[in-house]
This record gives C-alpha cells, structure tokens and sequence, in this order.
C-alpha cells in the first residue's frame, strides 16, 4: 500500500500553450481574437468551408453590429498568433490538459497540432418549423429568418408601405420559447412597423413571451404602442392554408368570441438548437454532453465555460442559447481560465496528487474509463495527469487491484482516522461516524456545530474529498472497529463536482446493504443520504434521527 | 512588479467572484460591504434540491465566500461604505466610513453567547454560515437597549461598546461596482395586503422560514399549509410602477422552489398565478413539463385579496378558462418579489461619475461588453447592472475581473 508522501512537494512541469478553437462563428473568432490577445497561438478549426472568414452566426443581430462584427473579422484574419483552419474535421484528441494532440484535416489534409487546451464555440442552428404549424412555405408563410432579411430590402419595405398588409406571426407553440428567439420576433415587428411607417399590423400569436433578456419587456411594449396585437394562447391555433393564403383562428375567452384573421403574411418560428456536431465532439473530446444536445450538464460546481475536464472550454451557443454579448462573457471568462492553466507555459503543480503503484497495476484500464475528468492515460501502466487530475479519488475506490492512493486520503490514512474515530467516543453514547463530502456535508456539518443544532455526542465525520472516494472497505472497517451507525453523505446526484461520485458512492452503500443482510448485521445501522452545504439544518436532523434509530 | 490593488464594492456572489478570480492572479483586494455579513442577499437562499439538484446556484455561493475567506490576498471590509473616490494619475484614492464595528473579529470565537443569551430578539443577528465571521452582528437598537448586558457578555472581550464610526483611507487602481440589488418592497402593491397578513410572504421571507423551520409553514400558526399560491411579476413587468422589466430570476425561483416544497410535502396543492413563465437552465422544457403535472398553473395575476376564517386568504383572479372572474382561497401566499435597482445606485453613480439606465441600474458602455463602464478602471458585475441569476451574476463577475486585469495589464 502506498502510504503518505510530503503532500507539500511539487513539481514543475512544462505545459503546451497553443489553444485550439472549433468553430468560426462570432463567438469562435471572438474567442481566438480575445486568446491571441493574450500571447497564446491559437489554431481555429471551422467546420464550412469558406476559407475567407465570411461566416458569422448573425441571429438576431441587428444591422449596426454587422459592422462590428466585420471588425472582428478582419482582427482575426490579420492576425499572425491566429492560424485559420477551413473546412476542418475534428478526428481524435489524445493527451490531457497542457498535453493534447489533435489530430485533424483541414480540406481534407491530415495534421497533427499539440495544444495545451480547448476551446469549443460551436453556433446555434436554426431550422424552419412551419411542418408543425400545417404551413408550407411560399411567397406568404415565411420563416423567421426570410422576413428578417426581407425586412432589410427595399423593396419589400416598400410593398410594406403601400399595401399595409397585416402580418402575422406564430411563435412558442412548435417549440417552448426563448429569449433570443423572442428579441427576433420583437425586432421583427418593430421593423414591419417602421418600413411600413405604421401602415402594417402584426398579430402575433404566441405562448408564453420569454422577456428574460435584456430590454425586451421594453421592445414588448414599444411593439405594442406601435399596433402591434399579442394573442397569448395555450394551445395552437387552427390554421388551413388553401390556396397559399392562410386562415388562422382561435377562441378568445376574454371576449368570449371566435376570432378569425386572414393575414397577408404569416411569419413562422424557428427552431433555434444546438449544433448537430456538439455529440460527436463530446465523444471526440470526452466532455458531457448535456440536455437539448448543448454541451456540459448545468453543474454549478463549475464556472458555467469549464467542462467536466480541465482545459476544455464550451463557450456561448455550444452550452446553451445565448446572444451575443453572453457569448462574450463566456470568452473572458475562458480567457481568464486559460491564463490560470497555461500562464507562460510552465505549471508548479503537486508531486504526488494521486498515484499509481505500477507494480499492482494491470492496465486493466477501470480508472481510464471511471474518471469523471478525463485525467488519465496510460504507457505499459495507467498514469493520472497532475494537471488534469481533481483528487476526487473515484479511480482509487474503483481499482480492483488496490493500486491507486489519493495525497492525504491513502487508504491507511483513513482506516487510522475510522479507527481513531471510533476509539475516541467513550461514555457509551451510539457512535456515529460519517463519511462527509468536502464540497457539502463536511461544510454543513461545520456550520451545524457553530451554529449549536442538536447533533449526536458520538458524531464523528471523516472528511473524503468526494463521496466517491468512499470506498466500502471504509464502511466496513467503521462497523467492525465497534462503530454504531455509519452515513454516508454525498452530494445531490447532479451536483456532484466530479459529476459521478454520488453514483458510485450509492452503488457501493447499496453492496453495503446487501453484504450486512447476508452477516445479519441491522441496515439501519447505515445510510446513504444527499445533502449541499447550506444545509446545516438538515444534517443535524439526520445525524439525530439515526441515533434514535440505533440508540 | 509592485502588486495591484482593486477596490470591489460589495460583497454578495457577484463582488465574491470578481474578487477570488483577481486574487488568482496576486492582486490584493478590498472587499466592500456594508452590511455586517458577506454573501449578500443570495447567502441566505435555501439549497432547492429534491432528489436532485436544481441548480439554483445557491451552494455556490457558500462556496465562493468560503475560497475568499481563505484567500489571504482579499481584505474584507465589513460594514463599511465608500464615502469619497478620488482619481489621480491613473489611481483611485477613496476614503472609507467603517462600523460602528462593536465585535473585534480578532477577538471573536464565534461561540454565540451574546446571541443565545441576549434578552431579546433583535440584539445579536447571527450570519448565514459558518464562513461569516465575525458570525454575529450587535445592531445599534441592542446598544442602545442592553449596553450592559454587551459589555460584560463576552468572555473573550471582543465586544467594546463603545465602539465608533472610524474612516479610512484606500490607494487602488480599479474599482469593482458589485452593489447589487434591492428585493422589491410588497407594501407598494398595497392589494396584496402584505403588512396587514401575516400569511402573505414574500419570497425572502419564505427563505427565512425555510432556513428556521426546515421546511416551509404558515408564519400565523407555524402549522404545514395545505393550498400554497405563488403570486409572479410582483413589482416586475409592471407599467403602472414603471417597471418595464423582467427580473429573471422569479419564475425559475417559484418553479425550483415550488418542486423542493411538494419534495418536503408530497400532499401540498400548489398553483401559480403568472403572466409568462421564464426559462431556465438548458433543460428547461423537461423541467416545466414536469412542473405542470405536478402544480396547477393559472394565466392570470390576482387582482387582490381578501381575509378569511382562520387567517387563510381569499384571491381574486380572472378565470381565462371560464372567461369570468373567480375566487379561491389559499392557506398561504408567497409574492415572487422581484429585482429593484439599489436604492444606493444614484449616490454611487455621483461617486464615481459612472451613468444609470432609465431603469436605475448601471448601464455598460459597450453593446456587447457587458462589464466596461465609462469611466477607465470602473468595472460593473453583477445585479447592479439588471436583473441575473447566481450563475449569470458569476459569469459576469469573471468577465469583469477579465477586464480588470486587462486594464492593470496583469499577466500570469
């Protein structure tokens, strides 16, 4: 068994600074740019074609910021730090943080790049929903994206003006609405009105108005003050088309009347979604893929740029739908992170983080495939990253041969803790030892000391940096040194900060509960329960609940 | 190079954040907060989890306080204000108004005598967490009334009552404007009878509740209520105040906390009275799908309310599905209260020659970027600049820190 090593000795390691960027959009160029300010070499891999740069995710972008955006652009290709890569593919990514080797094409040629780190800034996609509403499209039922473009063409402004059409616009029934999507619908009206100097209605037929954003309450209630007619419905509308011309009818209980509107233009909603490209990244890269096909789960452990591994970046739209200045906000946030990780290219880091024994190891790869952070790789043996590596101790837990040790949490450390733990309760009060998570039960159980709740008298915690980490041996030895109860307090399942450490901690506690029914030992005497930081309350009730369960 | 030093007005998530993000890089920071405690108001929120995490962030800020107070390059200033900023030479020179401060924190244990033995309520407020210290505040109102009781409580000597208002004076380079924000007041929506019930509650007060109680009761009888209202919108997108703004963070705030209450208790009726549900997280329609089969939501803002027997509430809505007006009476209303400007705003604005927006929050000089103001070396984060979450208030926090050491030209 490997024993404690100076847990202060560090190292100092060389690290690879190049950063790589997958996608040209705004915020992909944005990202280089915001990078290479900062003297790193940036390699931006985009997935089109065009080899100019003349691609930007323009969704909802109203035409003054094309010119910054234009800017942005000419920042970028002029920019020597910054080598661009057209039509790329993104094929392997081997190494770990501040040690990656991607290996790529670009036009359809082969390369190799080294990088210390990644960054993903993938776009938005949007996709016509008119299917759903029964709607073809022609000259009269147009996408949001048609009627955004038409509206910067004069001669649709014109035919505007002189025919006062009414418009109508459906939105939030194909699909549950957002803010980004609703800045559109809102600019879009606005825009009617004004090419038509007023002469042109909208009706818009929608669910719910998402007004989360910035000054769209206000664009509400401009669009309305202009003659603009909101229809808030929970359920679609009928709608025929016959002919190209569509009907659209609802029941309006305010006035308790069917209502009927035969619109000159119907204006239909898009699916505004997540790139089709994020999986197959998530695979290539090793980093979650989370709902709706955005990348990374919403953990709030995390910063919301940092992925489930260090060094790997999701910015923007790739983690969400977010406009632009969100976007932006991502990037000095990554910006931030990235000169933390790399600064000049050297990294003092601690010597022995967590260790493999390579004369136990077996290569049998459990710890490649159960690490949460994508922190190690193997030679003849596994080797964890002391960049990459969190300390969780998850890998430790799951070796089946016994031959990883976590700095300050070795497996005779913390059977000397129990031992010790167990010893110390002495005048006869039910002795409780519990196995606390660092990031939550451990802080709770601290502030419910301060705070004087009512808490056990033979309460004893064992700090484990990651519920994870708590191995069943440890659950065991608690019992068998003479412990009364034993909890085992993790963190909420998707809050845990290495994301898998409350999953494998119930895995075990529930082999646990198997192996004291088949020795007859009560299963009360153990419990597996989730708590978070703030719940001081909390953990004093449970800690006192069991020991009147086993007192 | 001679270490920097920035000045970060406030100490709630958003001034949190930008302070251990710069301290990352050995800048030496001066938290400012007026209050007695760190953490701001979103220290106080309740974690909303039921089987699972909702991500309401709130554990995030316990753990932001926890990483400052163990960084040894950010100096907390408590209950402290900014009097007067001065720049010169590219550096900002302010003086500071600090306490009265009656606990030394050098001093202090944190062993809570003075507040388990006050002799009344009121006298010693206790912090949020074991990462406030000094943990306990002395409110002027308890030196005033028990000054004896204060002088002769603490056994490690750390109160002096007579302690005074001291000044200081600060050097620094930048300044971070993270004042955040005021929970709109009920009384100014005077239907809702929010003085006059006691059952009617706003949503911090039911974050006090749940903190005292464990779970959520009625503040009349402190029994579990049967019928729950959540009233959305109060003070928010309301044109009649002149408040034409989403605050954001309410209906995710009723929706998580409306699921972590049916957690608790299985049998609570719950209903929403709203205008538009707001999204939040990625997986929001996942999440108000299964919100809808488990609460009723009605489309419609309670007009006011009425008592009833046994200090229950009777609300007055319009009934879409019906097409008529309805009644219905709850055991407990709780008003999605929503984020108001900081009543400071102006004052800090004069201070430091930085502009508000027609709303009265600070506005950014840029489109795009969120955190420059227009005045060099001035940052903005967080709620003081319009309605965030706590994880929206940390992005823009990191952002603003990403500027500052742009500004300073610090590198690592």
């Amino acid at each position: 068994m490997t024993t404690a090593k100076n847990t202060q000795e560090t190292e100092i390691i060389e690290i690879a600074t190049d950063v790589l960027v997958i996608g040209g959009g705004y915020t992909g160029l944005k990202a280089a740019r915001a990078i290479a300010e900062n003297g790193f070499r940036v390699i931006l891999a985009d997935q089109e074609a065009a080899d100019n740069l003349n691609r930007f995710s323009l969704l909802g972008i109203a035409a003054p910021m094309e010119n910054q955006l234009k800017e942005l652009k000419d920042a970028v290709a002029a920019d020597e730090r910054i080598e661009f890569l057209p039509d790329a593919d993104i094929k392997e990514a081997a190494g770990v943080t501040g040690d990656f080797t991607i290996r790529l094409t670009s036009r359809g040629e082969k390369m190799e790049k080294k990088v210390g780190a990644v960054v993903v800034a993938t776009d938005i996609v949007s996709a016509p929903l008119n299917h759903i509403y029964g709607l073809e499209l022609s000259d009269k039922v147009l996408t949001l994206s048609d009627v955004e473009e038409k509206l910067t063409d004069a001669e649709f402004q014109n035919k505007l003006k002189s025919d006062q059409p009414a418009v109508a616009f459906l939105v939030g029934f194909a699909q549950e609405g957002n803010p980004l999507l609703m800045k559109r619908v809102l600019d879009s009206v606005l825009a009617v009105n004004e090419a038509s100097s007023g002469g042109a209605t909208s009706y818009v037929y929608i669910n719910d108005i998402k007004v989360a954003g910035d000054n769209l309450e206000r664009l509400y209630k401009e669009g309305r003050d202009k003659g603009a007619i909101y229809f808030k419905l929970s359920e679609l509308p009928a709608i025929e088309q016959q002919g190209g011309s569509p009907v659209i009818g609802f029941h309006d209980p305010v006035v308790r009347s069917d209502i009927e509107l035969d619109p000159d233009f119907v204006v239909v909603e898009e699916a505004m979604t997540a790139n089709q490209i994020n999986p197959e990244l998530a695979e290539i890269l090793r980093i979650d893929l989370g709902p709706m096909g955005f990348l990374q789960t919403d953990n709030v452990h995390r910063f919301p740029v940092s992925s489930n591994r260090e060094g790997i970046y999701v910015v923007g739209s790739t983690r969400d739908i977010q406009d632009l200045s969100d976007a932006w906000t991502d990037v000095e946030n990554t910006v931030i992170q990235l000169k933390r990780l790399l600064g000049d290219g050297t990294r003092e880091i601690p010597k022995f983080r967590a260790v493999v024994d390579r004369e136990k190891c077996v290569t049998c790869l459990t710890c490649y495939r159960c690490c949460p952070h994508g922190a190690i790789y193997w030679d003849d043996k596994a080797v964890i990253s002391p960049v990459a590596c969190q300390a969780c101790g998850i890998c430790a837990s799951e070796c089946p041969q016994e031959a990883i040790q976590v700095t300050g949490y070795a497996d005779d450390e913390i059977t000397e803790k129990i031992r010790t733990a167990v010893s110390e309760v002495k005048n006869g009060a039910p002795k409780i030892i519990a196995f606390c998570c660092e990031n939550s039960s451990l802080e709770a159980g601290k502030t419910a000391a301060l705070f004087q709740y009512q808490l056990p008298e033979g309460l004893r915690t064992i700090r484990v940096p990651c519920a994870g980490k708590v191995d069943i041996h440890y659950v065991l030895t608690a019992l068998i040194e003479g412990a009364d109860g034993v909890l085992v307090m993790a963190c909420h399942p998707g809050n845990c900060k290495s994301e898998t450490g409350t999953t494998f901690a119930r895995w075990r506690i529930d082999n646990a509960y198997r192996m004291l029914e088949e020795t007859g030992i009560d299963k009360n005497r153990l419990e597996f329960v989730t708590l978070a930081s703030n719940m001081a309350p909390d953990f004093a009730k449970i800690a006192v609940e069991m020991e009147s369960r086993i007192g | 190079m001679e270490s920097k030093q920035v000045m970060i007005m406030g100490g709630g998530i958003a001034g949190l954040t930008a302070a251990r993000e710069l301290a990352e890089f050995g800048v030496n920071v001066h938290l400012i907060e007026k209050t007695g405690f760190m953490g701001g108001y979103a220290i106080g929120y309740t974690c909303k989890a039921t089987d699972e995490c909702l991500q309401c962030g709130a554990c995030a800020v316990e753990k932001t306080l926890k990483a400052v107070t163990e960084t040894p390059n950010i100096k907390l200033h408590l209950s402290t204000t900014v009097d007067t900023v001065n720049l010169q030479n590219h550096k900002f020179s302010a003086t500071l108004k600090k306490g009265p401060c009656y606990i030394d924190p050098e001093k202090c244990t944190d062993c809570g005598l003075c507040f388990t033995q006050a002799p009344e309520e009121g006298v010693v407020l206790r912090g949020y967490t074991k990462n406030n210290h000094p943990l306990y505040v002395i409110t002027e109102e308890g030196i005033k009334k028990h000054r004896d009781f204060l002088a002769s409580v603490c056994p490690e000597g750390a109160i002096s009552v007579d302690a005074a208002t001291e000044s200081a004076s600060l050097g620094v380079d930048a300044v971070v404007v993270a004042t955040g924000f005021e929970p709109f007041d009920p009384n100014q929506k005077p239907t809702y009878r929010y003085a006059d019930y006691p059952n009617v509650v706003s949503g911090l007060d039911m974050e006090r509740i749940k903190r005292e109680y464990g779970r959520l009761v009625r503040p009349s009888d402190k029994q579990d209520p049967e019928k729950v209202a959540f009233i959305q919108c109060v003070g928010s997108r309301d044109e009649r105040l002149g408040h034409l703004w989403c605050s954001r963070v309410c209906c995710p705030y009723a929706l998580r906390s409306a699921q972590s209450i049916k957690h608790k208790s299985p049998d609570m009726d719950i209903t929403i009275f709203y205008m538009d549900i707001q999204n939040t997280g990625k997986n929001f329609p996942a999440f108000y799908q299964a919100c809808k089969s488990d609460f009723r939501f009605i489309r419609s803002i309670p007009v006011d309310i009425f008592p009833e027997e046994n200090d229950r509430m009777t609300l007055r809505i319009f009934d879409e599905a019906q097409g008529a007006p309805a009644m219905e009476t709850f055991d407990l209303v709780v008003l999605s209260t929503g984020i108001m400007p900081n009543p400071d705003n102006q004052s800090i604005s004069n201070l430091l020659g930085i502009e508000l927006d027609t709303d009265g929050f600070f506005t950014h000089a840029e489109v795009l970027n969120q955190s420059i103001t227009s005045q060099n070396g001035i940052f903005i984060a967080g709620t003081a600049s319009g309605p965030k979450t706590i994880a929206s208030s940390m992005a823009h926090a990191g952002q603003a820190a990403g500027e500052v050491l742009k500004y300073l030209g610090v590198t690592k």
